[in-house]
């Protein structure tokens, strides 16, 4: 099966815009987070994930993408997400993402309230 | 008196990397020909995904097999879809699973999938016996009255 996650990024000056397609498995997960870490070696404090190609997450995944908060969040930054599902919105406040990362309706929104 | 329309579907699926996802389409496909919204079809493909994900990882079993069963039915107030899930592994203790859980809307990075099972599907029941494998057997209706 083929459910390989790909991930772009749209580099901002103070952060960057990570664009997700596929299924957020342990594997898209650790994709995720090693562009994340990449970016935030390079000094990029706003992350914000558009997940806008995104149907699918699992546990697993999600616990990753905390990993990558908690990590961004022990360096004064900032994670945040848009474009969720109904069901990925729920899912992420069940596991306890919405209490540590801003969630937004749509790009728009998220770009112009983190200043990107 | 009012037929009700059904589909079933039974599969034998490997405990490979990503078969959680074979699983959820099949029963996506399933409730879709039966008419059940795209907002329901996810939340029970999600649960879905979970529940393998739990057999896959925490099972034991022996024969590296997920059973998987689906009934759909469409009578009076839209679809309702009823899926078992079983592994032959060495079962759990649901209450003691559920003990460990944390409160919810705490970020905890594992020990979830339960959780989110029970949060996306109506009825969720669990027949689990040690070293007698386990059936989740849960049900998403379309209006649940």
């Amino acid at each position: 099966m083929n459910e390989e996650l790909r991930v772009a990024v749209d580099r901002r000056t103070n952060g960057a815009i990570l664009y997700t397609k596929g299924y957020i498995n342990n594997v898209g997960g650790e994709e995720i987070a090693n562009r994340a870490y990449e970016l935030m070696d390079a000094d990029a404090r706003i992350l914000l994930l558009n997940l806008r190609e995104t149907k699918i997450v699992n546990s697993i995944g999600i616990s990753i993408l905390i990993e990558i908060i908690e990590k961004m969040m022990d360096k004064g930054g900032k994670i945040a997400f848009c474009c969720l599902t109904p069901v990925i919105h729920k899912t992420f406040q069940i596991m306890g993402l919405a209490n540590y990362a801003t969630i937004y309706e749509n790009e728009e929104a998220a770009v112009q309230d983190l200043a990107l | 008196m009012t037929m009700a329309a059904e589909r079933q579907m039974e599969l034998t699926l490997p405990m490979v990397d990503d078969i959680e996802i074979a699983a959820a389409r099949a029963a996506g496909n399933l409730a879709r020909e039966l008419g059940m919204s795209s907002e329901k079809i996810d939340e029970m493909t999600h649960a879905i995904i979970e529940a393998c994900i739990n057999a896959r990882e925490h099972s034991g079993c022996a024969d590296n097999r997920i059973y998987l069963r689906f009934v759909g039915t469409s009578i009076g107030e839209g679809p309702r879809i009823d899926v078992w899930i079983s592994d032959h592994g060495r079962g759990f203790d649901p209450a003691e699973a559920r003990s460990r859980r944390p409160a919810p809307g705490m970020a905890h990075k594992r020990g979830r999938g339960l959780q989110l099972i029970e949060a996306h599907m109506d009825e969720v029941d669990i027949t689990t016996q040690q070293g007698g494998g386990t059936t989740i057997h849960m049900v998403k209706y379309e209006k649940k009255s």
